[in-house]
């Protein structure tokens, strides 16, 4: 459903990438693989039309990104490197927060077995700012839970964590694309995820 | 329905991050009030100089008071991505302008609203202008949050100097503190200053979501 | 026309006409010097002092030129992406500073022995105060941020946000009665003011803006080499 052509983008008059094509659709998982600096963060932005390329377009759905804006937001959930959750409040604020901002059809026990596997269910008032990075980043995967959107865009979703943790992140991965979801993420290791698109910057 | 809710649940979010740390705007107000008492240890406690630029006084220190919580405006949500999360959630980046002023004017400035009472009893400013301090300052309050969001909003880039904010800041409020502290002091003009006031307010308000919108936009996609 | 919006033509034609700018503007700045001390007359009132309008006036005007004139590239470069707006923000804003600080030092000199005072606070002389501080403003933002694309753009809005002090300037002297003098010449009117007088007021403009012409030539070359190596 979301169509990559032929993507170039300079910076301050340096190119970054260019000729990048790539396509996603419903139940695929697409990895992108390459050095720090090659470009993987700039790749993803430009898919959520926050930076504008050079040349090249994106096609949602059949039309061009920038005129199906709209459904596109609805449809896709972004996790940056950065931890989202609000530090100075408690971990069952943020999720209320969450829960009520993105109007979220998601029920409390779907989130409580999440906390559960997360292994987060011990802190829930506990202020974020007193966790972990590694649990802080299970936290933001909660977001993506609490948003059920379709399609995932993830920058670096794996580094920082630990083994189960990363086990636990392949299954979820396998979960929502069977459940026809389609995830685009990026990694500089070799995470051992069964991908159906490899793109090496 | 569905943006509208956003929109309350929005505020209910800010309204979490603003109670949970409510020692940041009563240091506003303490910081005020402080200030009062500066000018008052520095002019001495003569009854008639002090309600001659009562006013005066209160107006300035309302402005300096509300520039020192710039550095809240953007910045927090910008750093750790919540600015990104609430775009791709379906606001355009000139409505979370809107948005975020409106809340910065209920947060920030309506504390400074209701302390007012209090700065005109020290101050010994006369019953009849505390009405006309209020009107003024209610309508400037509004235009002062418009100038802080863009002067903030092109502060995001630039880590190093912070006080550019607020001389941007400054310099435009200086046509609002003529027009307010005229109104007080010059009672039988008061239509045509409220107007002028208004004016100045809606002209503001109309830049705000384009100027602020547009740095945003420039500051996520050079982070 | 296409050198005023495209770097390269601007070089070519830059090499062609700087020589011949700064020939004319000594040559202006001369005549204009010579009219104003020797072949103007004395006014009846304010005696010889009233020669210091031959700098004063010519000042301000061309400082509200340059700061019209980079509004005008200002909303250019940010609608139509042409980025030459840019590089002339950059290169005339210590000009038109420089202008507005000798017009706001000229007119104190003049002030003194006219109204007894070095500075009142009325409401051209506020508003050329903040002009002042804008031009400032506008040199501060181009020296602290570092990422070349953010910062010019925030350049463009503020000049543009602060294109709403040229109007107040320029009728503040028409809707508050004021202590400066109220404007002599205007388009819809004929000037008041005697030919004798004009003339010297009109070359020294010319001689003022040739130079300002000839130091933003070098400003704008020397931005555009900055840019081209990347150095900004």
């Amino acid at each position: 459903m979301l169509i990559v052509k032929d993507l170039s983008i300079e910076r301050l008059d340096k190119k970054i990438f260019e000729n990048i094509s790539l396509s996603l659709a419903p139940g695929n998982i697409t990895i992108l693989k390459g050095k720090n600096g090659s470009g993987k963060t700039t790749l993803l932005k430009a898919i959520l039309n926050l930076i504008e390329p050079s040349f090249g377009s994106i096609y949602w759905k059949g039309k061009l990104l920038k005129k199906n804006l709209y459904d596109f937001y609805n449809n896709v959930t972004y996790i940056s490197d950065t931890t989202s959750s609000l530090k100075k409040l408690t971990l069952v604020d943020n999720i209320n927060i969450w829960k009520k901002f993105f109007i979220s059809n998601i029920n409390d026990s779907q989130i409580e077995i999440a906390l559960k596997t997360l292994k987060l269910d011990n802190y829930l008032d506990k202020k974020v700012g007193t966790l972990s990075f590694g649990e802080t980043k299970k936290l933001e995967f909660l977001r993506l839970i609490i948003e059920n959107k379709n399609v995932w865009v993830l920058d670096e979703p794996l580094s920082n964590l630990d083994d189960d943790s990363i086990e636990l992140m392949k299954q979820t991965f396998e979960d929502h694309c069977e459940k026809q979801g389609s995830i685009i993420f990026s990694s500089h290791q070799n995470p051992g995820i069964y991908v159906t698109e490899e793109m090496q910057l | 329905m569905k943006f509208l809710k956003k929109i309350i649940f929005f505020y209910y979010r800010e309204y979490k991050l603003n109670m949970s740390g409510v020692q940041d705007i009563l240091t506003n107000i303490v910081f005020f009030f402080l200030s009062i008492f500066i000018f008052i240890f520095s002019i001495g406690p003569d009854k008639e100089t002090i309600s001659t630029v009562g006013v005066a006084i209160v107006w300035t220190l309302l402005l300096l008071s509300s520039t020192l919580s710039l550095r809240k405006f953007y910045q927090d949500d910008f750093e750790n991505g919540n600015l990104l999360i609430i775009h791709l959630n379906g606001f355009s980046f000139g409505f979370i302008t809107i948005l975020k002023t409106f809340s910065h004017f209920l947060f920030v400035q309506v504390p400074f609203l209701l302390s007012i009472p209090i700065a005109c009893i020290l101050l010994n400013i006369p019953n009849d202008k505390l009405l006309y301090l209020f009107t003024s300052f209610g309508i400037g309050s509004l235009t002062l949050s418009c100038l802080g969001s863009i002067s903030s909003s092109m502060n995001l880039m630039n880590q190093r100097n912070f006080l550019l904010g607020s001389v941007i800041v400054m310099i435009f409020s200086v046509p609002i503190i003529i027009f307010s502290v005229g109104i007080i002091n010059m009672e039988q003009n008061f239509n045509s200053l409220i107007n002028i006031l208004f004016g100045i307010l809606l002209i503001v308000f109309a830049i705000n979501p384009w100027a602020s919108g547009l740095c945003l936009k420039l500051s996520i996609e050079n982070n | 026309m296409k050198f005023l919006i495209n770097p390269s033509k601007f070089n070519e034609i830059a090499d062609y006409i700087f020589k011949p700018v700064l020939v004319l503007s000594i040559l202006l700045f001369g005549l204009g010097l010579l009219f104003s001390f020797y072949l103007s007359p004395d006014d009846y009132q304010q005696g010889s002092t009233v020669r210091i309008m031959y700098v004063h006036v010519p000042s301000a005007w061309l400082a509200l030129l340059t700061y019209a004139i980079m509004t005008f590239y200002s909303i250019v470069a940010l609608a139509f992406r042409i980025p030459f707006g840019f590089i002339f923000n950059t290169a005339v804003a210590p000009i038109g500073a420089i202008f507005t600080l000798i017009c706001i030092i000229s007119g104190s000199l003049w002030g003194k022995p006219m109204w007894g005072t070095w500075w009142v606070w009325d409401a051209r002389l506020t508003s050329v105060a903040i002009l002042f501080i804008i031009y400032l403003i506008i040199i501060f933002i181009n020296l602290s941020f570092e990422n070349r694309v953010v910062r010019e753009k925030v350049v463009a809005i503020f000049v543009i946000v602060g294109s709403v002090n040229l109007p107040i300037i320029k009728f503040s002297v028409d809707w508050w009665n004021t202590l400066h003098q109220p404007a002599t010449i205007s388009k819809l009117a004929k000037p008041s003011i005697d030919p004798s007088m004009m003339t010297p007021l009109i070359i020294m403009t010319f001689a003022f803006m040739m130079i300002g012409v000839a130091i933003a030539i070098l400003r704008i070359k020397t931005e555009i080499i900055s840019r081209k190596s990347n150095l900004s």
